[in-house]
């Protein structure tokens, strides 16, 4: 399985070569299909040193003369520390940059909160003119690598670190504006999330042979007509997020079912804020037990579904 | 245009940016004053390469206005250099108008929307670079506030810039010593401050930013690209200048005259 970081620099690297105008930006992050930039395409591949907010803003310049530019950073550096040069020279005035952040959620576990990702999605949904896209395998990595040409807008690129497992068997299947996609149909209730947790749910749902639906839902904003589709048929929804509870993927469900008049009762598990940040080592399964999704938790939780 | 009808031209924007805060009621009158003759330089001594009837000519050359508070007098100058009609200037932060306070990339003739500080220079090197990499012979300026030289991220820029090479990009500090509530120099020490950026890999010299023939003669000369490195032109400058009445004491921010002040200013200036 490959990374959802190298799935998307591969296809990018091989798309660089006949095009000059594609320009990366590294804040100082590598990744091996990277090595092959710096190495064989130097005069587009930039290295602004750990300078987030300085990568936005030369990406913005670039890419208002035309460039198609991708800034790649760890996540929570390249939106946290950047969002108000996002909101501005991205978002304001409509200039298209491809964010491309790794450490989605938890993938830096042991890393500490710093590290964690868990108000992104909540920061950049509420920005206009930036789509984000939470990646959840290498095909729909790749596939925004393929379809990004055709983007009207800022994507906000949002990468795990380690692979998880697959959704889609190659990202033909991809739908990057639906961006939602059903993995088990289940009966009544449907499971929404996205990234590690939703392979988390998949293997509960398939160990204890739960009758749920499983839904990735990876675009924000959601699409409206897409989502109706996919959710109007079940009862009752649960979403699983890594995020922290406010704005994150449950209050854009919540939001989505509110705008389009659905009484679908809808439940949120979550990072609560409550808790606070998390010091917690040892592993991705260890921060979920500090904010009560661990494996036997969700388990519990998912069978009384 | 020569020296005299430039001052001239200085006048007129002075006359012309009090005018149109005075009728708003807000707009940065004093930070828009100490930028005058840098952009009057620019622009109508005509080191800045644009056409009024091409906007986006590929070759132009860019000024990114960091310093978005003096936006009243580069819509002045738009205004006047043909890019819309000078009426526009009576709808200044109005209903029905085209522009407010800070700066807007929608406004023809304007390069970037700003307000927030410490973008620009940033945004600049992007540019700049991109005509390195593109082979372009366009110059990039940018002009900055020098109280916006506390956010970090200039100094992240800075760094780029001198890195890169980019010897198309001019970066010209409006340096008047004031921010909002005090001298910059009472806030945080700036000074040293030609040293510090020398110290980024910068060329940087120090002008009178009032003085006509050196801001031109300052403008000629990078055009040569004397040095593989970007230059920074710090240019003195009185914020509120030709304004006595509003020169030298902080709290003069962001605030046009008001009560009594208001016809002691259009007095200075002969309005």
């Amino acid at each position: 399985m490959k990374t959802q970081r190298d799935s998307f620099w591969d296809k990018i690297y091989e798309l660089a070569q006949k095009d000059r105008d594609i320009i990366v930006i590294s804040a100082d992050m590598g990744a091996p299909a990277l090595d092959k930039f710096r190495t064989n395409l130097p005069s587009q591949f930039i290295n602004t040193g750990i300078a987030e907010q300085n990568a936005i803003l030369v990406a913005s310049g670039l890419a208002k003369e035309g460039k198609k530019v991708f800034v790649y950073a760890i996540a929570s550096f390249l939106t946290l520390n950047c969002i108000e040069k996002i909101r501005v020279q991205s978002g304001m005035m409509n200039i298209p940059i491809n964010i491309v952040g790794v450490g989605a959620g938890f993938s830096y576990p042991d890393s500490g909160p710093t590290h964690h990702l868990s108000e992104d999605i909540a920061i950049m949904r509420a920005i206009p003119n930036i789509t984000t896209i939470s990646v959840s395998d290498e095909f729909v990595a790749e596939k925004i690598a393929i379809d990004y040409k055709n983007f009207n807008n800022t994507y906000y690129i949002r990468l795990e670190r380690q692979p998880d497992g697959v959704v889609f068997n190659s990202s033909d299947e991809v739908d990057l504006d639906k961006g939602i996609h059903l993995l088990s149909k289940g009966k009544k209730t449907l499971v929404l999330s996205n990234g590690n947790l939703l392979f988390k749910c998949r293997d509960i749902i398939k160990e204890n042979k739960l009758d749920l639906g499983l839904c990735d839902l990876y675009r924000y904003p959601v699409n409206l007509e897409s989502f109706k589709e996919v959710v109007s048929n079940y009862e009752k929804i649960i979403c699983v997020e890594e995020s922290f509870l406010p704005g994150g993927i449950g209050s854009a469900v919540l939001e989505a079912l509110s705008d389009l008049e659905l009484s679908i009762p809808c439940k949120r598990i979550g990072a609560d804020t409550k808790n606070g940040y998390c010091y917690s080592y040892g592993g991705r399964e260890e921060i979920h037990k500090f904010y009560g999704f661990d494996t036997k938790a969700l388990t519990k939780i998912l069978s009384e579904a | 245009m020569d020296i005299k009808q430039l001052e001239e031209k200085c006048l007129f924007l002075r006359k012309k940016v009090l005018e149109m805060c005075l009728k708003a009621e807000t707009g940065h009158v004093t930070s828009s004053f100490s930028s005058i003759e840098i952009l009057a330089s620019l622009y109508y001594q005509g080191h800045i390469k644009n056409d009024p009837t091409d906007e986006k000519m590929k070759d132009r050359d860019r000024l990114i206005l960091s310093k978005a508070q003096a936006s009243p007098l580069i819509y002045t100058i738009m205004a006047d250099l043909g890019y819309y009609d000078m009426a526009e200037l009576d709808k200044f932060a109005q209903k029905d108008g085209i522009f407010g306070v800070h700066l807007q990339d929608t406004v023809p003739g304007i390069e970037t929307t700003a307000g927030a500080l410490g973008h620009g220079l940033g945004v600049a090197s992007g540019v700049a670079l991109n005509a390195k990499m593109n082979r372009e012979l366009y110059f990039t300026y940018c002009l900055l506030g020098d109280g916006e030289l506390y956010e970090g991220s200039i100094w992240e820029s800075m760094m780029f810039a001198s890195h890169n090479n980019l010897n198309n990009l001019v970066g010209i500090i409006d340096r008047n010593f004031l921010c909002t509530t005090e001298f910059t120099e009472n806030l945080i020490e700036l000074e040293p401050l030609d040293e510090k950026i020398k110290a980024f890999g910068w060329n940087c010299h120090i002008i009178d930013g009032h003085n006509l023939e050196e801001l031109d003669k300052a403008f000629k000369r990078l055009r040569n690209r004397p040095s593989r490195k970007p230059t920074m032109l710090i240019c003195e400058t009185v914020k509120g200048k030709g304004l006595e009445s509003m020169s030298y004491q902080p709290l003069c921010h962001g605030v046009p005259p008001k009560g009594d002040a208001i016809e002691i200013a259009k007095k200075e200036i002969g309005l």
